[in-house]
């Protein structure tokens, strides 16, 4: 077996076949069903459009999606040190490249099962509604390069600051700034500084283009230039983690 | 009995002519309600209570109602989710006096309803009332409880199953 699927599978075991990766499943799965029973028990919510529900679903899996994808890539390089087995798997047979890989696809595969734990939600509260398919395609299109990009950006500074509160400390704080278009509504954006935000914040792209695509029931083309943009945040982090991983913090 | 008869009608022709001078009650939908109302829109309805009579009106109370006319579900409504102006009362209208009203209606459920607005006063033994407005309300699909509960319930109870099944394996090999 080779080295990079010998670290997924630790990874994705980590994950699926360890109680904590298991609680971190419920945490995410207890937003999910929070949310969706705070619909059907307030009668405001419960009159709103399904589409609406579903673009707030799809913008509800893409955040928590993205804070788990956080505090797993805040533990990838500082946990091993914490641990003590950082200068094992450095001094092991295997490349930064290929430890950045294997840890890469691990994080992966924890988002596909978080986006699969989030697909019967999306049914719940849109079937019967408009453009349910669309939504659970572009929360795939979108969802994935903005949360792998939270995940490879707190790997960055997990290898780098080699201290695992550290790195989520300011994982959670990028996060929660990129993710505040959640909370403040599109008509709030419409300031120019607003608008400068959302043209650079890979969250507002992703939650934009579900809005534009769940809701106004816009074609993909017109969604290119959120697609590049997200694409660019994927590629960006990805990048930052490679150089972070070379010469990570192990003393 | 022929004198019975014509005493009745002279009262209630009475009666009539009383409420019809003393109150007038006039019910308008606003301009900017939607033309086509569906689920979860607002309307709003506008009253206007005069006083014709020559004595003031105290202790007025001006209430709303709201009937659903579906066919096979006729039935008062229960104003509870749909508005939380439900009447005004206590307000005292010397003759010629008028008092306007928005009240305010969210559309909870398709189907045909009628509103009407009725007021009475203190010391009067009648209720007047407005004409009525009539208006269709058009489903709007919106979520449903009965598919959002076994979701939100079940994910996490399976999820729960999985962790105690984990440490149940735990124990068992730690144990042999």
């Amino acid at each position: 077996m080779s080295p990079v699927s010998l670290i997924m599978r630790k990874e994705h075991s980590a994950l699926l076949q360890n109680q904590r990766g298991l609680a971190w499943l419920l945490a995410y799965t207890g937003i999910l069903s929070a949310f969706a029973l705070l619909l059907i028990s307030n009668r405001e919510l419960s009159l709103l459009d399904n589409a609406q529900v579903v673009y707030m679903m799809a913008g509800t899996v893409t955040a928590a999606g993205a804070l788990i994808a956080v505090v797993m890539g805040a533990d990838t390089y500082a946990g091993e040190r914490e641990r003590g087995t950082l200068v094992p798997l450095l001094t092991a047979p295997i490349t930064p490249t290929q430890l950045l890989a294997g840890k890469a696809i691990g994080l992966a595969s924890a988002w596909l099962a978080m986006y699969l734990l989030a697909l019967p939600y999306l049914w719940a509260v849109g079937a019967g509604g408009q453009n349910l398919a669309q939504a659970i395609a572009y929360l795939a299109l979108f969802g994935t390069p903005v949360v792998l990009g939270f995940g490879y950006l707190t790997m960055a500074l997990s290898a780098r600051s080699g201290s695992v509160l550290s790195a989520l400390l300011t994982g959670l704080i990028v996060l929660l700034f990129a993710a505040s278009p959640l909370l403040i509504g599109p008509g709030l954006r419409h300031s120019l500084i607003g608008k400068i935000i959302d043209s650079v914040n890979p969250f507002s792209g992703a939650l934009n283009t579900y809005d534009a695509v769940i809701i106004d029931s816009e074609p993909l083309s017109a969604q290119l230039s959120r697609l590049l943009l997200v694409l660019v945040w994927l590629g960006l982090t990805y990048i930052l983690a490679r150089l972070a991983s070379k010469q990570p913090a192990f003393q | 009995m022929k004198l019975i008869s014509v005493g009745l009608w002279l009262l209630l022709l009475f009666a009539g002519s009383v409420s019809a001078s003393s109150v007038d009650l006039h019910l308008t939908p606003s301009a900017n309600n939607p033309e086509h109302p569906t689920m979860g829109d607002w309307m709003h309805f506008n009253s206007v209570i005069q006083n014709s009579g020559v004595t003031p009106i105290d202790g007025l109370v001006a209430w709303i109602s709201l009937i659903e006319v579906t066919p096979g579900k006729e039935q008062p409504m229960d104003l509870e989710d749909w508005s939380a102006h439900k009447a005004v009362t206590g307000t005292q209208l010397p003759p010629g006096a008028t008092l306007e009203t928005d009240w305010p209606v969210r559309l909870i459920q398709n189907g045909d309803y009628r509103v009407v607005i009725s007021a009475t006063d203190r010391n009067a033994h009648t209720v007047f009332t407005s004409p009525t407005l009539q208006f269709h309300v058009t489903l709007k699909p919106v979520i449903s409880s009965s598919r959002i509960l076994p979701i939100a319930l079940g994910i996490p109870l399976l999820l729960i199953m999985l962790l105690i099944l984990q440490r149940f394996r735990g124990h068992s090999r730690t144990s042999h």
